[in-house]
């Protein structure tokens, strides 16, 4: 699959202040790529620039094969773009809204019809299509300026906080509709400070703090990447003294721990692989440890966040 | 979803341009619009047929009675006219694009394909549609001074195309203010502040320099007919950069000299050709209102740094 994100040495500076420090960044076609940071971070920035809004001060960003700087046109045809606060015309009914935005697109009338009412079936809106923006729940303006995103058909959406301020119904209802357009082939680029929503909806990440690119990847692979030793927790029947002396003899056994444990429990760090790991499960079995429970601890992507931020904001 | 360009035509790009539709969309809905419309003609009209029947009651109908109340409804509904041009044309479009940038609609806009001179082109329409529609609106009123005799073709015809350039340029000059300012506040007190300072500013500074001047001009004695004559030239160019004197001078030169263009004067003995500042008038105004169009478009055009 081609690149439809490359960003290249981009660098954002007001004055002393850097938004941006030597930013890289390639994401692929069809990709679902979650962008987290504090708030300060530069995620924004990175978006404005993408989004041919803000000019970098040095490096390059290059969106479906169009250099921002060099050809906006080209690049603006290619995004959809939401930003974090936005702006909707109060006065006009829901289909203007549309009819107006895809009219910017240079969408001939005659087709957009039929595409408002595909868009806004695909947002859930078309019962409000003669209504007011003006009367839409804050959730509904989101779906709208979401299917306004997408009068053009582009092939990348670059969506800023598209879930903050909803309430959790109306966040849900915009994560499956991030997952249909996913379904529909469209490539997505958001930020979000839930991260338990990224972790649902996205196929990679990207870490950004105090304007510096942290961590990128899927969140296993980053996981893999931080963690060189995997936690395994064990609940037995009785005594865990066998156990325990049965681990401190094995190899990949680095980190035996039973303080502040219940007495038939105990964790460990283990260095080794799935097959090292299937074997001294089989040991302990064979030596009559009655194992109730053997797992390993599962990090999720807060975990991982506040692992590789500092809370360093610029 | 298929995505056909737009034959680039300028009555085609003029007639789909998305904003103008949008606005003229929001501003003519409801019953707003039309009760201004209704009020301002309702008292045009009330105005007018108090002015007349005052001639009436002094003079009696017919004769030059009539042409004087004729020219002064001329003149009424000229200064209504100048008001709207003026104060109400930069108003309009001083909130155009600050209102976007308030609204947080701005960059929503600047993402799409929207190209900024269409963006300039259709916030001036739809700002301008509604005075030209005040405006419009108000000819047939000047058409009764037409028929009493007080105004000629030319009288209406030149001040008509005088008082559109003017709108044109004020209602440009206030896109521009609300291009530059962050706020509509600011952009309407920059707007506001150009328009008086090119109504009022100019015939002050045109007073002051004159008192300067004629001061000067008492303290060494005699002038020559050369600093006299450039002297005349330089108010002419000066009042030609203000509607109601342009206005006014043009009038007076035609009822005086009977020419609209150019006629002779002598100064100290010498035929001097003098010229009525209209026709220069509406070479500044649209000239001015060409800069002040391009200083929009580069400034909606411009990436922020």
């Amino acid at each position: 699959m081609s690149n439809i994100i490359e960003i290249e040495g981009l660098s954002k500076r007001y004055g002393d202040l850097v938004a941006l420090n030597d930013l890289n960044l390639t994401i692929e076609e069809g990709a679902v790529v979650g962008f987290i940071g504090p708030n300060g971070a530069g995620k924004t920035t990175t978006m404005r620039i993408l989004t041919t809004l803000l000019r970098p001060s040095s490096g390059t960003a290059r969106v479906a094969g169009y250099d921002v700087a060099q050809n906006p046109d080209a690049v603006r045809r290619a995004i959809g773009y939401m930003p974090d606060f936005f702006g909707v015309y109060d006065d006009m009914k829901v289909w203007e809204y549309l009819d107006f935005f895809a009219a910017c697109y240079d969408i001939p009338p005659a087709t957009r019809h039929g595409m408002i009412d595909d868009l806004l079936g695909l947002v859930d809106l078309g019962h409000k299509k003669e209504e007011y923006v003006e009367g839409l729940s804050r959730g509904m303006k989101q779906r709208l300026c979401l299917a306004r995103t997408l009068t053009h058909d582009p092939q990348l959406l670059i969506l800023d906080e598209p879930a903050s301020g909803l309430d959790p119904r109306a966040r849900i209802e915009m994560r499956e509709l991030l997952r249909e357009l996913q379904n529909m082939g469209k490539t997505i680029f958001f930020s979000s400070h839930i991260l338990s929503e990224i972790a649902d909806v996205c196929t990679s990440i990207a870490i950004l703090e105090a304007g510096n690119l942290v961590a990128h990847g899927n969140i296993e692979q980053i996981q893999r990447q931080l963690r060189a030793n995997r936690t395994i927790h064990v609940r037995l029947l009785g005594e865990r003294e066998p156990l325990v002396n049965l681990l401190q003899a094995s190899p990949g056994v680095v980190h035996l721990q039973t303080d502040d444990l219940p007495a038939d429990s105990l964790r460990f760090d283990f260095s080794g692989d799935d097959v090292a790991l299937s074997g001294l499960i089989q040991t302990a079995v064979s030596h009559h440890i009655p194992l109730v429970s053997f797992r390993e601890e599962e990090h999720d992507l807060e975990d991982v966040f506040l692992q590789l931020t500092k809370g360093v904001v610029n | 979803m298929t995505n056909l360009p737009v034959k680039p035509t300028l009555w085609h790009a003029l007639r789909q341009n998305p904003v103008t539709l949008k606005e003229l969309r929001s501003r003519m809905r409801g019953r707003r619009a039309f009760v201004v419309l209704t009020v301002y003609l309702l008292f045009m009209s009330l105005f007018l047929a108090l002015i007349y029947l005052a001639y009436l009651s002094t003079t009696g109908p017919g004769g030059s009675g009539a042409r004087d109340a004729g020219k002064i409804m001329f003149t009424a509904v000229l200064g209504m006219q100048i008001f709207l041009v003026i104060f109400i044309a930069p108003a309009f479009t001083a909130s155009a694009i600050s209102g976007e940038k308030e609204r947080q609609t701005y960059d929503l806009l600047r993402t799409t394909l929207l190209s900024p001179q269409a963006f300039v082109l259709g916030k001036l329409l739809s700002a301008l549609s509604y005075v030209v529609l005040l405006i419009l609106a108000s000819i047939p009123l000047q058409s009764i001074s037409f028929l009493l005799g007080g105004l000629s073709l030319e009288e209406l015809l030149i001040s008509q195309a005088l008082i559109l350039v003017a709108a044109v340029t004020f209602a440009l000059y206030g896109l521009y203010c609300s291009a530059r300012m962050k706020t509509t506040l600011a952009a309407i007190v920059a707007a506001y502040g150009g328009a008086l300072f090119f109504t009022v500013g100019t015939p002050l500074v045109a007073v002051l320099v004159t008192l300067i001047t004629g001061a000067a001009f008492i303290t060494t004695g005699t002038v020559s007919w050369v600093t006299e004559a450039t002297l005349t030239y330089l108010g002419l160019t000066l009042s030609a950069t203000n509607l109601p004197a342009t206005l006014i001078l043009s009038e007076t030169i035609l009822q005086q000299e009977n020419t609209l263009f150019f006629y002779a004067q002598s100064i100290r003995g010498h035929s001097v050709w003098l010229f009525s500042p209209w026709p220069l008038f509406i070479l500044v105004y649209a000239l001015a209102a060409w800069l002040l169009y391009r200083a929009c478009v580069r400034y909606v055009r411009k990436i922020s740094d």
